[in-house]
């Protein structure tokens, strides 16, 4: 119909009703997926957009991470005596549970946001008429790509951040601190389960992240109204909702895989 | 999509309105509006601001639904296509937007290639050489690896109508075409608008205000206002049909049927004068 669709009164109602079309839009995006194989070429760019041009980001913010945690690890268990064991305590916090989600959160405002904007973007000057005009499908063709290499590229940067941070842990508690190299990298390797900790938390959370702020951030911008002002508010929302739903998320995850 | 596979044109009319009604937020755009759009012709739409010149080509071509009538565009209801056929259908249509909607991310070249490389799997020899004909065409040949945000909007909607006529579609819709164009590119344009029309027979629909180009370049005019077609018939006899609707468009008089201010309430009170006189 020509009518605009009625929106539901109340913030709850509203919020509940966009949860709703995020979903339908999941299955929108999700039915694209074959159809998007031709435009493998956008896939590829886009993870070269939104992964490889975020590592800069990722691995600083990993590094000083690491860096902090072992600080303050270091503080702590030298009261009980234990520094030996903070490579091992390090490691296992920033497999489970700080590498992916400050990976996501750095994710979600580093690329999420410029997928919003891109897309919002393209919606206010026509682009997205212009390819349903020369009928070429923007789900499969502007969408779908975008969330796919969202999907791919975060378990790798999460990979990346965890790597950095260990590193970051292990400069300070190695280097400066004069933790014995050898008892840093043996308990670590002690404790650390590949499936609990890599497969689980790594690899399995990344890519449930991965994917809810790569859905938000492409449906952000292909519904935000097509002005200046709608696009700054899908950006934020996209921030907003990315970060509420990774640290729900993350409980939920982690409540089922312990 | 090439002009063979198209139905044969068993009709005098390529597209054909029948009864469309739509309603935005309230307020009638359409109603009951009913015209067809001749094959092979060059067919404008004018009207007021505001009157929905530009919802109709956008119902021509599906991407809105009205609420209700019909379209047929080459004998297809377009409300009743699924969106593959709906596709179909599009290869076959050519839309030059108001504010041209180039992909940003793309030279003028691969603006211009880019329907060719996403519908069809041309050698790149083939597909360079269809786009320097279509970019010659429009006068941009030299300007094929610029980007769009380094071309003038004259230069920016010419760049359009190159990526509309890449597939020689049947039809094209042009959304005010002659905006912004300095008197050099708006004689190209026009001819260009001729020229694809005769030789090629492409039907062409255009949205405009200005009626000397109109006049230059029409066969058939249509002017709508209050939802209907007012007026139609000659480009160079429309104006002086002397009905009060042609009188005051062409004759830009502010009284008459057409309205000038959008609905609204009493002036006096919205400025707080009702009553101050008591």
């Amino acid at each position: 119909m020509s009518t605009r669709t009625p929106q539901p009164n109340g913030a709850v109602a509203r919020s509940l009703a966009q949860v709703g079309a995020c979903g339908l839009f999941l299955l929108t995006l999700l039915a694209a997926i074959p159809r998007s194989f031709r435009h493998g070429r956008e896939t590829i760019r886009q993870v070269w957009f939104v992964g490889a041009m975020s590592l800069t980001i990722i691995m600083v913010c990993g590094l000083f991470v690491g860096m902090v945690l072992m600080l303050q690890l270091y503080h702590v268990l030298s009261i009980f005596g234990g520094t030996s064991a903070s490579g091992m305590v390090v490691a296992l916090s920033v497999y489970r549970e700080l590498g992916p989600v400050v990976t996501a959160l750095l994710f979600a405002g580093r690329a999420g946001t410029s997928i919003t904007a891109e897309i919002g973007l393209m919606r206010a000057t026509d682009q997205i008429d212009a390819m349903e005009m020369m009928a070429v499908d923007p789900v499969a063709y502007v969408a779908t790509p975008r969330f796919l290499a969202g999907l791919i590229a975060m378990p790798l940067l999460c990979c990346v951040f965890s790597a950095m941070a260990v590193f970051g842990g292990h400069l300070v508690g190695v280097t400066w601190l004069g933790i014995d190299n050898g008892t840093f990298w043996s308990n670590m390797t002690a404790v650390v389960d590949v499936h609990t900790d890599i497969v689980n938390g790594i690899l399995l959370k990344s890519l449930a992240f991965g994917a809810v702020v790569s859905l938000i951030a492409v449906f952000q911008g292909f519904t935000t109204p097509p002005t200046s002002e709608g696009v700054a508010y899908a950006t934020t929302r996209t921030v907003v909702a990315s970060s509420i739903a990774i640290l729900a998320l993350d409980f939920v995850l982690t409540a089922f895989l312990m | 999509m090439t002009q063979s596979d198209r139905s044969p044109p068993d009709d005098s009319s390529l597209v054909k309105v029948r009864g469309l009604t739509t309603v935005l937020n309230g307020k009638t755009i359409f109603d009951a509006l009913d015209l067809d759009i001749p094959r092979g012709k060059v067919t404008a739409i004018m009207g007021p601001s505001g009157t929905g010149k530009t919802t109709l080509l956008k119902h021509i071509t599906g991407q809105m639904r009205a609420d209700a009538g019909s379209i047929h565009v080459n004998g297809e209801n377009v409300a009743q296509l699924s969106r593959e056929r709906l596709f179909k259908l599009r290869e076959g249509i050519g839309y030059l937007f108001q504010n041209s909607a180039l992909l940003t991310d793309f030279d003028v070249f691969e603006n211009v290639a880019f329907p060719l490389r996403q519908h069809t799997k041309l050698p790149e020899e083939l597909i360079r050489n269809l786009v320097l004909m279509k970019l010659q065409a429009v006068g941009l040949r030299g300007a094929a690896r610029l980007m769009p945000d380094e071309l003038s909007g004259g230069m920016a909607r010419r760049v359009a109508l190159a990526r509309a006529i890449v597939f020689d579609p049947m039809l094209i819709l042009y959304d005010e075409p002659f905006v912004g164009l300095d008197p050099v590119a708006l004689n190209q344009v026009l001819k260009l608008i001729r020229t694809l029309n005769q030789t090629l027979g492409i039907t062409s629909v255009l949205v405009a205000h200005e009626l000397a180009a109109v006049q230059q370049v029409a066969d058939h005019v249509f002017l709508i206002a209050n939802g209907k077609v007012v007026a139609q018939g000659d480009p160079r006899a429309i104006a002086n049909d002397g009905s009060p609707w042609t009188r005051q468009f062409f004759g830009g008089g502010a009284d008459g049927p057409v309205p000038f201010q959008y609905p609204a309430g009493d002036y006096a009170e919205a400025l707080g004068f009702k009553g101050a006189g008591a």
